[in-house]
């Protein structure tokens, strides 16, 4: 039950991430916002690091450099979403970003690309995307 | 509009990439080396563009209100509920709530026009298609996820 809660949280923080950025960025600009928003959580985690200090920082040497700069794409994320919000609100813009995330990381998945665990795409996969297009249709229609 | 749909693809397809690089960071690194990480390289690069295409406007904030500067926080809560979440349900189950209540929230602030979206009516028509989105998600996660956990 505490678990449900923490995830349905989660899923509505997210998308009040993506429209208060996008209310903000009426406001002050695309790129201004992201890079507001993305300084003020930097500096909030980092005070969470300094105070739980659960990293095992010598770990980072073994990570590749890619996978560390990986943060960086949320500057097109952010980007990208937000001026999707304004052009096509908030539930197709949200539909559209989780059929791409869904569909290219079970791609990535059954190639095993980036040394992930190599997934064979299964017949509910190709129904749960063909479910989830169909909605934004019907959404558009 | 095919701009906009466009767009949501882009960003939906880098945010697969991002979590598969962010999960890699995690295994050596722990949540919140990670996040900050994540976050800081945000901001660099956020930065970093805003000021190869804006320049010295980037700093021009006159329309800025006091609760923009707390908005950056809500990325860090949701840091924090999907770690618990993941953690206390799995990630297939876990995973599957998020994205439904994330569909039903936008949903939610479309219908009320929160937060100066357009509003746009509540129809059963829209309903109808975010069910049928949700019914997708959990046929993909759910009816998806279990040989594969097995198959790994």
């Amino acid at each position: 039950m505490k678990g449900s809660f923490f995830a349905f949280i989660g899923g509505a923080f997210i998308t009040l991430q993506g429209v208060a950025n996008s209310r903000i960025s009426q406001d002050i600009g695309t790129w201004q916002t992201a890079t507001l928003t993305q300084l003020t959580g930097f500096i909030t985690a980092l005070c969470i690091l300094l105070v739980v200090r659960d990293g095992k920082r010598l770990g980072l040497k073994r990570v590749q450099p890619l996978y560390l700069a990986g943060g960086a794409l949320a500057a097109v994320i952010i980007f990208g979403n937000v001026t999707a919000i304004h052009q096509i609100g908030a539930t197709l813009t949200i539909s559209a970003i989780l059929i791409a995330q869904l569909s290219l990381t079970f791609f990535i998945d059954s190639n095993g690309w980036f040394g992930v665990a190599k997934q064979r795409m299964r017949l509910p996969h190709f129904i749960g995307i063909g479910l989830m297009i169909m909605g934004v249709v019907i959404l558009r229609l | 509009m095919i701009v906009g749909l466009l767009l949501a693809l882009i960003a939906g397809a880098l945010v697969s990439l991002q979590n598969i690089f962010n999960s890699k960071v995690n295994e050596q690194a722990g949540t919140w080396t990670t996040t900050t990480i994540v976050l800081g390289m945000g901001f660099l690069a956020s930065f970093g563009i805003g000021l190869l295409l804006e320049g010295k406007h980037l700093f021009s904030l006159a329309n800025m209100q006091p609760w923009y500067w707390l908005s950056g926080i809500i990325g860090v809560g949701v840091v924090i509920s999907l770690v618990q979440g993941i953690r206390l349900l799995g990630p297939t189950y876990a995973i599957s709530i998020v994205l439904t209540s994330q569909l039903g929230f936008a949903l939610l602030w479309d219908s009320l026009g929160w937060f100066g979206l357009e509003q746009v009516p509540f129809t059963s028509k829209q309903l109808f298609g975010v069910l049928v989105i949700i019914a997708g998600v959990i046929v993909f996660k759910v009816g998806g996820g279990r040989a594969v956990q097995k198959a790994s």
